[in-house]
């Protein structure tokens, strides 16, 4: 009953709200039609965005990234697959894949809480994944976090320490 | 013009005090976006909540609706149908921050444009604070009819 009886108080405003949603429609198209920095309607793309946003991640040099290492004040972490991972990394590396990032941002939060960096590498100069789990750790609030482009081979040819297995 | 009903009804009165309090950050938040339509359509992306083929229609429409129920609510035309869209928005704000901070992402908020600070769990409570706010708007708002003749 009360149901009922309240009903026909909120009628007027459904019917007020509909009226502003469709005259907000109207302006809202005229002036990003008139406008000179306006938006394609359906012309977002986020694969565009993510690239951008990728490649304002900072890179690191390989002597850098190995003093920071000899200074113990870093973390690598590999980006590869956890095959590759076990078949070779820089030793102390954990293996973070881009899409695992959520899982490791809470215990990584705490390391850089206490000073560390992060260098995500992966092997190739074209190897997106290093970047992706940058980005993937930055967007979860790591906030040092760099590219050591094609890593794990500078690392390698450079005869600086590795390890195998799973850690 | 005459006033009237001063200074008996207090209920009304804080229901006028919430419309303009909703009316302004509707207003500040909306121009802030009609600004710069392509940072708050990134901001809009960061949610992770829409596909690409809703984030510029939604970038270009919210700003809008936002000035739009600031208007509704200052003038008093059609309050009850801002207050409603309004506690709506509110209640989506505060879902979409809550399904982000429940992920963990990192990101701005985007609330009142590109400057906006990054989100925590003051964000969503502050939203259902302006969720009941609204409520309360829609509710018992008599707009200025009550107050003058």
């Amino acid at each position: 009953m009360n149901q009922n009886n309240l009903s026909p108080k909120f009628y007027p405003a459904f019917r007020e709200g509909i009226i502003i949603l469709a005259v907000v429609l109207f302006i809202a198209v005229v002036f990003n039609s008139l406008r000179s920095n306006n938006l394609s309607f359906f012309g977002f793309s986020s694969t565009a965005l993510i690239k951008e946003q990728q490649a304002k991640i900072p890179s690191i040099t390989l002597s850098k990234a190995h003093d920071l290492y000899l200074k113990n004040k870093v973390i690598f972490i590999d980006a590869r697959d956890p095959f590759s991972f076990e078949e070779g990394h820089i030793a102390g590396a954990i293996n973070i894949y881009p899409d695992e990032a959520s899982l490791h941002a809470a215990s990584l939060k705490i390391k850089a809480d206490h000073g560390f960096i992060f260098i995500t590498y992966c092997d190739g100069p074209q190897c997106p994944l290093s970047k992706e789990t940058a980005y993937a750790l930055i967007q979860r609030g790591i906030p040092t976090v760099k590219v050591l482009v094609n890593g794990w081979s500078i690392w390698l040819t450079a005869g600086y320490p590795v390890s195998k297995g799973k850690k | 013009m005459k006033l009237r009903n001063f200074p008996r009804p207090f209920i009304p009165l804080l229901a006028l005090i919430c419309r303009l309090t909703l009316a302004i950050i509707f207003f500040y938040a909306g121009i802030e976006k009609i600004i710069d339509p392509g940072d708050f359509a990134v901001a809009i992306y960061n949610y992770q909540l829409l596909p690409d083929c809703a984030i510029n229609l939604s970038a270009i429409y919210l700003p809008w609706l936002e000035v739009l129920i600031a208007a509704s609510l200052i003038t008093g035309i059609f309050i009850r149908g801002a207050a409603l869209i309004s506690a709506l928005l509110f209640l989506t704000f505060a879902t979409a921050l809550t399904i982000n901070l429940v992920r963990g992402l990192n990101l701005s908020c985007g609330c009142f444009g590109a400057s906006s600070g990054n989100i925590s769990w003051l964000y969503p409570v502050r939203d259902l604070s302006l969720f009941c706010v609204s409520v309360f708007v829609l509710i018992y708002d008599r707009g200025w009819r009550y107050f003058f003749d």
